[in-house]
Formats: C-alpha cells, structure tokens, sequence
C-alpha cells in the first residue's frame, strides 16, 4: 500500500472514528432521567462514603444541608480507571491480564499525545526528532504498552477460553476484538524493534496526516500498523470496547445519582414531561390505550379485580 | 438433563430441564446442619403437576404458568415478547429505566465479576443458570438477534444463535424469579452492569405486555392492594380492629397503656407499617407504638385504604403498579397533611417510596418521606427514654435488609443502636453494603407455592443461613438463647421459614426479630422481657 492511500484511509477512519464515537457518547448522555438506581457506597457521600452510608441516615434530611465530597468521588474514579480498583478487589484471577491490558493502553494514548505533539512541533519547527522525549521516550513509552498489551491480550484471549464461565457468555465478536487489540500491540512492537528510525518515521507519518504531504517513506510494518489502528478506532464506537464511556453514565449517572427531586427544578420539569408520554404496554391491568399518559395511568384508582 | 448449560440451550425444546437442583451438589452448611440425612430435604414437582403446569426449568416452579392450549397461542406470546423486547428499549414505555437498562445491554465485558458476588450461584456452587450473567446473555442474544437492525445476519458474530420459541419464555420467565434483586452483582462489577436490574427489566417485560406475574405479586399484591387496601386483604376497618388488640395485648402484657393513635390530621410522622406486621409479628407495630408514645412523637397510622399497608410489590416487577401504590401512599399524606411519611420495619417499601418514587412523585405528590431507623437513632440517643442494656445481655447478630443498606445507604443508626442497647452485639461476615441477601428479596419471601419454599430455604436462603450460624459460632449450642435482628418485614419472613425448616431454635437457640423489640425490651419502664424466646 502506497502512503498516499495509507494517509487517505486514515482521514476516512477516523472521521468514521470521530463522527460515531460522539454519536455514540451524545446517545449515552441525553438518555431521559430514570428513576432513582443508587447503590451503595456512593463516594461522595461526605463522612459516609467510606462505608456505603448516605444522607438517608440523617433523620429529615431535606432540613440538612447536603455535602457532597468530590475528593473522594475523584480519588475513587482515579483508582479504579487508572488501577481498575473494582476488578482487583473481586476478580484478582483476571485483573493480572486485564490491568497490564488496560495500562499498555494508557501508556499507547501517553504515547500518541506524545506522538501528536511532536508531530506538530516538528511540523511548525519547535522540535526535531533528535529530542530525547521523541527519539528514546516515545519508543519506550510505546515499546512498554505494547508489551503490555501483549500480555493482557493474551492472557484474556486464553482466560475467556478456557474459564468455564467467562467462555458460556464471551461471543465471537469479542474474541475477535481481543485478537484485533493483540495484533495491533505485536505490529506496534515489531516496528519498535524492527524499525531503526522508528520516532523519525511515525513523526513523519503524523506530520504528514497534519500536512497532507504524501513524499515521506514509511516501513512497511509501520505502514501495517497505522492501518490496523485506524480500523481499530473506526470499529471501535460499534463494540461493547466503548464501555469506557459507558462507565462514566454506569458510575455517575446510575449508581451514584442519588439526587433527591427538587419541587419545581429542571428534573421535575423533565419528569413531568417522561410522565405526559403515552406508553403502549398490553398487559390488561396497564389499561394503556395509546392516549392515556402515565400519569393518567398512574392515577387510575379503577378496581383492578374487574380488568382481568 | 444437560449439565454443560450454554446459552442457546435455553430454546431446547428436546431437553425437558434445562438444569436440575440437587441437594447434594450445594454448598455444605456448618454443623450441626451439615448432614443431609438429618435435613427436611427438598420437595420434587410431581408428573401430575407438571402435566398442568411448565416445568422445564430447574425442576422448581415459581410462576406456576399453564400450559398453552394450542400452538397458536403459543406463538401469539412469542410474538407478544418480541414486542415486550422492543418496548422495553422505547422512552414513551420505558424511561423509568431506559438509561442502566441499555448501558447494561451494550456494555457488558463478561469478566464473571459478578458471579463470584451472586448468593444464589454460590450456594449451587456455581450452577450454570443461576449465573448472574446467564439470564442476561440470553436476553442479549434475543435483543441482538430480534429486535436489533440485521440481528438475524449478524448472529453467528454476536453469539445471537438462540430460539425464540414457547420453551425460551418460559423459561426465561422462571429465570427471572431465580434472582433476588438484591444488587450485590452490580456493587463488585468493573463496568457498573446490572444483571439485576435485567432481571428485574424481564419482569416487567413479561408483566407489562404479556400479563404474566407469580399471583402471589400481582392478583394477591398488587391488585388486591390497590382494590381492597392491603395485600393482606385487610380493609381498614380490620385493621383499626386488630391494632386495637396489639394494643389491649401490649398494654398488658408490658403494663404500658398503649394506644396507637389514627387518622390524626397535622401529625409530624405518618408511620406505615408493611401490614403483615399486624398479623404475623403484632409485637413490632405495638413496640413501634410504645417507643414513639414514650418519646412524645407527635405521630399516627392511617386507615386509608393502601395508606395503612406500606407493601408496594410493583417495585418487583411492574412499573405500573409501583406507581399507583406509590402515589396513593403519598395521596393519604396528603389528606391528613403530614408533615412527613416514615416508613415501619419493611426494606422494600423503603426502596420503593423513599427513592424510586422519587421521580415518580412529581408536583403536589412531593411529600416528604424517611426511614423509620435514623427517627430511632434520635430517640434512643435523645434521653426521653431510660435504658437498661443489661436486659439485652444474650448474642445478637444484625441482617441487612438489602433495600435498606446496599440500595439506601442506611448502615449506621441500626448499628449504633444495636451497640448501645445490645452488649454482645456482632457482625456477620460480610456485613454493612456487602452484606448477603436473606434469600427472600424482590418477592420470594411471599412465594411459596408447589417447591418453592423448598428452593428458597435450600438455595437463595443458604448463605445467609450460613453467615447466621457462623456469628454464633462461639456459642453454637441451644442453651444460650440468641436473637438475629433482621428490621425488614420481608427478611423476617424468610428467616422465619428458614429458621423453622433447620430447625435452627432447637438446634442453635437462634430466633428473630425486628429492632424495635429490642428497644423495648431494653427500656426500662418495661418491666417483664418483651423478647419471648420462641419461633414466632
């Protein structure tokens, strides 16, 4: 495959990317308000979070000034994104592939930040190649995640094989993703080895994506792996990999939204506009007719003994 | 009999189980428990029976659905599922949970996290069905392969090989009633799934547009609640009478004049009691009364109709009626101008009225409501009432009601009152938030119909059994009387029958009880123990 083409299908990919990733997070974000799902420990409860109290156990809560510790709250999401707390504490067995898995690809994203701006930085003139956060930090930054994702890749593609439970419920397109993940970190650590020019090539090849020039010379594994990336990230917003993000709304939005309803806020307005749809249920005792709303049938006080 | 259950064995129609629960193949119970031989032992579902109603489960029935009287109809609920599975995914039919739901459809990883929490599949030492995840995945595959653009093309990547058949309903439909809602699954998982509240979204999916439900929720709850006042089938005329009793009882049996008021206009507290209390446990509501009357609660009961029974089983499985509960509840607060509802000894009603009717109850419906536990906390620490925690001088060891702790976050006014009155007072292991589900939570404790009572005691009640003879492990014998305090209607139920089926008052001298028993058996005005030591 030619640069040219390589650089062109980039763009393609990633406006794919780019376009379905906010679709799919816009679509998570403005779900309607749910009824209230809490589950305990909420961390930003403020003296009680440590032991999964909350404002409840305040008798009259609603004359009590509610605090909130958003430090805690921080500190839990820092442990649990950056050392998937959760997952350690209750499934120790995986977190040894998952962690080096999920690291190898924090370390990936340091390293195509990294990438970035060294790209544009070489690009405008503010650096070359030569620095030695470019020419000896990014390989190694990159070199680690890659192993590491190596490690976790396998290690879960096996565990989901082989651990009775896990394989009953891991359907194909899940193999797949982790094969996909683990032939996208072996690509990446065979260019950290195998080619010598490794940080002035990938910076050529993110300048070029910046500058649409399509002279550079690109190793043909590199060529490979930028492809692989960039139809990774394409794939990426239509598989269960975007629990990423689902995780913010599962955290936040669920376990920990336990907002009290505030006589004549936004949410009530919100609520009483979900309350005025007309829900289509046929169970007899719903008496829905299409028209009825939930309100009308939330309110209908008829015998239910005559319905059935 | 398949032993080796994948998820698409769920359609099989040529498998007449898809699993079967054997006693000897659950978890082991300590001693003197450990023993088979000496155990009641588990009630079979007899050929006859099965001819009347589906069996194809597990070999236990919970629903108790006839069979279809032909293969029209059969298909005619096939079709309604597919429907049911469509409208639980649609804001005009389900935004009451469209947001957990969906996340919890798309974004499973399958780690397994939450089965190592799940109590059921623990006890069965992993059956394969009672997998938190199991019952999800076939939804999943169902939803990806029916209801999805190009599910059907799309299948054999997304694992969506399964049947929609009679069989797959079925089943499902008893699956559902295999889960306690009690959540722990989704309090351990890395992503913030919820196989529970999946569980309890297939409830409503079956309820709602099929019309399905165990009688014991819906036509003896719900409907006979919301038609006659109490799922007890008392009116209220009833009621009024038998809290008149409680009280000629209690001011007897204490020397304490008891007189519980009613329908007392600008009262501070509207306490509704979850009904059963009044006539399996009549001591709660007449301890509750006694506490409240000697601390100069300005407070009363209603005898409203629904007003005076806190049950609301729609949290269980239909959205509709936990409404309709749930605003007449708030509609008796408002006719007699409480200032604020709090509930009695029931960890359901709590849930159901304190926060998920949060946004149910909109305008005018915005009353006010509590716990019954931090109201106690403030009573027993205010000095109105003189104590004697000596009288409370036996092993005491707390349950928490899952509804109350994990979903509420009510931990700590129950332990410091249990710490202050009781002096050999001990946790369980886990306890608090990670506490383990009685076995009867989201209705079981009410359904006992065919061999169900069997599986609750043998299987969803089992750890919690477990954890309760091990608090007492230092004093395993029955000479030394022990009390388990469990403030849930529901968890009382379901120890109750637990406690009675180990025989575990003869055998370990444990009984129950709710909190306020405790209060009042501390006090010192009350001159005689409150607390019989017997199964009540």
């Amino acid at each position: 495959m030619s640069v040219s083409t390589l650089i062109l299908l980039s763009y393609l990919l990633l406006a794919i990317f780019a376009f379905f990733f906010v679709l799919k997070s816009v679509k998570m974000a403005r779900m309607p308000v749910h009824l209230r799902w809490e589950l305990s420990p909420v961390p930003h409860e403020k003296g009680k979070g440590h032991y999964g109290g909350s404002y409840l156990e305040t008798a009259e809560w609603w004359t009590k000034p509610r605090e909130k510790d958003h430090v805690a709250e921080g500190l839990y999401m820092f442990k649990e994104i950056l050392f998937l707390k959760a997952l350690f504490e209750h499934k120790r067995s995986l977190w040894w592939f998952s962690f080096p898995f999920h690291f190898g690809m924090y370390l990936l994203i340091g390293a195509a930040a990294l990438l970035a701006l060294g790209g544009i930085g070489t690009v405008t003139g503010f650096v070359t190649p030569d620095l030695w956060l470019l020419s000896r930090g990014l390989p190694l930054l990159a070199g680690a995640g890659y192993a590491l994702g190596i490690l976790g890749a396998v290690g879960l593609f096996f565990t989901r094989l082989l651990e009775k439970g896990m394989a009953n419920s891991t359907t194909n397109a899940t193999y797949f993703n982790v094969l996909l993940l683990g032939t996208l970190f072996g690509t990446g650590l065979w260019a950290v080895f195998s080619v010598p020019d490794f940080t002035g090539q990938v910076l050529g090849f993110v300048g070029a994506l910046f500058t649409a020039d399509l002279s550079i010379q690109l190793a043909g594994i590199l060529k490979a792996h930028f492809l692989l990336s960039f139809i990774f990230l394409a794939y990426l917003p239509f598989t269960q990999m975007m629990h990423f993000v689902a995780k913010y709304f599962t955290y936040h939005e669920v376990r920990w939204d336990d907002n009290p309803l505030e006589p004549g806020g936004k949410m009530e307005k919100e609520l009483i506009e979900l309350l005025g749809q007309s829900p289509t249920w046929s169970g007899p005792h719903v008496r829905a007719d299409g028209k009825k709303t939930w309100v009308d049938i939330a309110t209908d006080t008829g015998k239910q003994e005559a319905e059935k | 009999m398949s032993e080796k259950v994948r998820v698409k064995d769920i359609g099989r129609e040529d498998l007449p189980m898809l699993s079967e629960v054997r006693p000897e193949e659950l978890i082991p119970l300590p001693p003197p428990y450990d023993k088979l031989e000496d155990l009641p032992g588990f009630k079979q579902v007899s050929d006859e029976k099965k001819e009347r109603v589906v069996c194809n489960l597990d070999g236990v029935i919970a629903a108790a659905m006839p069979h279809p009287e032909s293969p029209e109809e059969e298909q005619k609920y096939v079709e309604m599922f597919v429907e049911g599975l469509k409208k639980l995914l649609s804001k005009e039919n389900n935004w009451t949970f469209l947001q957990p739901l969906t996340l919890s459809l798309e974004y499973c990883i399958g780690c397994q996290t939450c089965a190592d929490a799940c109590h059921v599949f623990e006890a069965t030492g992993g059956k394969e069905i009672y997998r938190p995840t199991y019952r999800s995945e076939v939804w999943r595959r169902l939803v990806n392969k029916y209801v999805k653009p190009g599910g059907k093309l799309l299948a054999p990547l997304k694992g969506a090989d399964i049947d929609l058949n009679w069989t797959t309903i079925t089943r499902l439909y008893e699956l559902t009633y295999r889960c306690n809602l009690c959540r722990r699954c989704a309090q351990v998982c890395p992503v913030g799934v919820d196989n529970g509240l999946i569980a309890h979204e297939l409830r409503k999916l079956f309820s709602q547009e099929l019309g399905w439900a165990p009688t014991e929720l819906h036509e003896k709850g719900t409907v006979l609640q919301l038609d006659v006042g109490s799922s007890t089938g008392m009116n209220s005329v009833v009621v009024k009478d038998n809290i008149e009793f409680i009280d000629e009882d209690i001011t007897d049996e204490t020397g304490i004049e008891t007189v519980t008021p009613f329908d007392k206009e600008d009262a501070d507290v509207l306490l509704i009691h979850n009904a059963g209390e009044m006539l399996a446990w009549p001591e709660n509501p007449g301890a509750f009364a006694i506490i409240l009357n000697a601390a100069g609660i300005d407070w009363t009961l209603s005898s409203e109709e629904v007003g005076y029974d806190g049950v609301n089983y729609g949290l269980f499985y239909d959205d509709v009626q936990l409404a309709r509960v749930a605003v007449k509840h708030s509609q008796t607060a408002q006719k007699l101008n409480a200032k604020r509802i709090v509930m009695g000894e029931c960890g359901h009603q709590h849930k159901a009225l304190v926060t998920i009717a949060d946004r149910v109850l909109v305008g005018d419906l915005a009353v006010r409501r509590e716990s019954f536990l931090p109201l106690l906390e403030e009573i027993v620490f205010s000095g109105k009432i003189e104590f004697d925690p000596s009288k409370n001088d036996f092993p005491v060891t707390l349950h928490d009601p899952c509804n109350i702790v994990r979903n509420l976050g009510i931990v700590e006014p129950q332990r410091r009152i249990l710490r202050y009155l009781c002096p050999q007072f001990r946790e369980m292991t886990p306890h608090g938030v990670d506490n383990y589900c009685c076995g009867g939570g989201s209705g079981f404790a009410i359904m006992s119909g065919n061999n169900y009572e069997d599986w609750r005691n043998n299987v969803s009640g089992r750890v919690k059994f477990k954890q309760i003879i091990q608090a007492f492990q230092d004093q395993p014998g029955p000479e030394v009387k022990k009390y388990l305090c469990a403030p849930c209607s529901n968890c009382k139920g379901t120890i109750r029958d637990m406690l009675k089926y180990y025989g575990a008052l003869e055998r370990s001298g444990i009984t129950y009880g709710g909190l306020v028993e405790l209060i009042v058996n501390a006090m010192v005005d009350v001159k005689e123990p409150f607390i019989k030591w017997e199964m009540y």
